[in-house]
Order: C-alpha cells, then structure tokens, then sequence
C-alpha cells in the first residue's frame, strides 16, 4: 500500500490507479455474495440470444466501482477511505467478463480545508482496451 | 438461489408495505424501505479480498466492498431494485472504517426523485429517476458508510 505525498502533488497528475481483470467465474462468485443471480449475470446461455448487451452477460454494477475503491485506500494510504473522502459517479456502459477495469483519477483542485488536506479528482473507471465504464468525481482526504 | 456465501445476515426488518408496493408519485422522500442487520466474518473477508485481488486481506478492516455489496443484498431483500429499473449511479461518503466482529446495521429510504420531461413529435416523453439512501452504522451508531443509488425508471409517454 502506496501513501500520496500531498506536497508534492499538482493539479493535473494522475493518482496511482487500481485494475481489475472481470471474468465469469468472478461474476458467478460475486453474485455468490451479494445474491443477485439476475440472468443478466449469470445466464451465459440465454444472454447469448439476448442482443441488448451484445449476447454478453455483464458484471454487477458494485464490480465496476471496486477498482476505485480500492485505489482510494491505496492513495491514502489506509485500509478505509478518510473520514470526507466521497465518490460520486454514474454509470456509462456495462463491463463485460473479460474486461480488465482500470481506475484512473486526475487532480483537478488541491487544497487544505479545516486542517485537512484534500484532492478532488475527476475519475473514470475505464476498460484497458478502451472505453468508459463509469466516470465521476472524487474527494480525496489525504494523510 | 441459494447463496453460498454465509455471513451472518443477522435479520432483515421493515415495513410490509415493500417499494414496488407503491406508486410513483407514492414514491415520497424519507419513505422507510426497511433494512438488515449483519456481521462479517474474517473467513468472509480473506475470501472476497481474494477475489478482488486487493492486498489489504488478513486485516481486521472490512473491505469497503463488502459493506457495498452486503447492502445491495439487503436491497434486494427488502425489493429496493425495482423491476425495469437501470443503476444510474452512486455517491458514496466515508466515515468510520467497519471491523471484522461488527454488528453492521444498512437503513434503507427514499432519498428524493423526479421527473424529467421531453417533448418530441408532439409526444411528452417522461423520464423518472427514483434515488435511494443505503446508510451503514455499527453497534454504536456510528455511521459507516452513506451510499446514495440512483435509478432510471422505465419513463412513460403522455
């Protein structure tokens, strides 16, 4: 785990990012812990003559937010985002198995408020062949 | 489907009268949707970080993943998802870190919605986006994590 340097950070760098790598099997196992086992899921099957998704299931909307998540912790350096820290993000287009997700965050503002330092990035989630799959803001408290 | 996952969803609770129960413009902010109460175990949470290939495993912090996902199946319990409803979105704020051994609590309510029309060839397309809190606290209600999930609902022509 990786701990940001918050003065020697500028507006405009890219924050350490978090990827990844979105199969079937992860899906299948996911659904295992939050019980969703929509067919959208885990139908492999019958999303195959399904043409909304292209005849693919897609990963769990929570799975997509994970590489953000986890790059949170990492820049802070902590195993819980600060106390201030938020994510704020829509959803742009599914992640399908066999996608590999990649965080990437960029400051656009810093500063020190209320004795706290603080990042706020634009963020997207983006898969590593192309493509956003999510995209957002984020509030960084920073050590 | 039975879940393989076994954490320990202590109970669910809530009024009888579910979300899919009401009409739109029933649809009020501060409306309660229920909740659940649960713990996670560190079998749990060595399992999901190995799953997610995050580093932070053996550590007695929850992943916040995992309060993520746990929430969205007492969303599912308590019938949050509405049929033809498409996840929009999330704003998530963080408070205090969750510990293995916490009892976890997740309230859901309706946050707010609204409605956004669109004229074209002399038809009203409405849109509807529906957003739900899921706030987290622990045994003594100190707030965890708020997560606010907003929805597009199926829109209606007039």
């Amino acid at each position: 785990m990786s701990k940001i340097d918050f003065a020697s950070v500028q507006v405009g760098d890219t924050l350490s990012s978090k990827s990844l790598a979105v199969s079937q099997q992860l899906i299948n196992e996911y659904a295992d812990i939050c019980g969703d086992y929509n067919s959208i899921h885990v139908d492999v099957e019958g999303m195959k003559s399904n043409t909304m998704f292209g005849g693919s299931t897609i990963a769990h909307g929570t799975i997509n937010v994970e590489p953000v998540l986890q790059a949170l912790c990492d820049i802070e350096g902590r195993l819980w985002p600060a106390e201030g820290s938020r994510i704020d993000l829509q959803f742009r287009a599914p992640v399908k198995p066999g996608f590999t997700i990649v965080s990437n965050l960029v400051v656009k503002e810093k500063k020190t408020e209320g004795g706290k330092n603080i990042l706020v990035c634009d963020m997207k989630i983006q898969n590593k062949d192309g493509g956003d799959c999510a995209m957002g803001s984020t509030v960084i408290v920073c050590p | 489907m039975e879940q393989k996952f076994n954490t320990s969803l202590v109970a669910n609770f809530g009024p009888a009268k579910m979300l899919p129960d009401l009409k739109f413009a029933e649809m009020e902010p501060g409306w309660d949707c229920g909740g659940g109460t649960y713990k996670v175990t560190k079998e749990e949470v060595d399992k999901f970080s190995k799953l997610m290939g995050d580093a932070n495993k053996g550590e007695i912090t929850i992943p916040i993943g995992m309060i993520y996902i746990f929430g969205l199946r007492i969303c599912w319990d308590r019938k949050v998802f509405l049929d033809g409803a498409i996840r929009a979105g999330d704003k998530i704020s963080f408070f205090k870190p969750a510990k293995i051994g916490d009892t976890i609590t997740t309230k859901l309510s309706i946050a707010d919605k609204k409605e956004v029309k669109k004229e074209k060839d002399g038809k009203v397309r409405i849109n509807k986006f529906l957003y739900v809190d899921m706030n987290a606290t622990n045994q003594s209600g100190e707030k965890i994590v708020d997560i606010q999930m907003s929805f597009l609902l199926p829109a209606t022509m007039q």
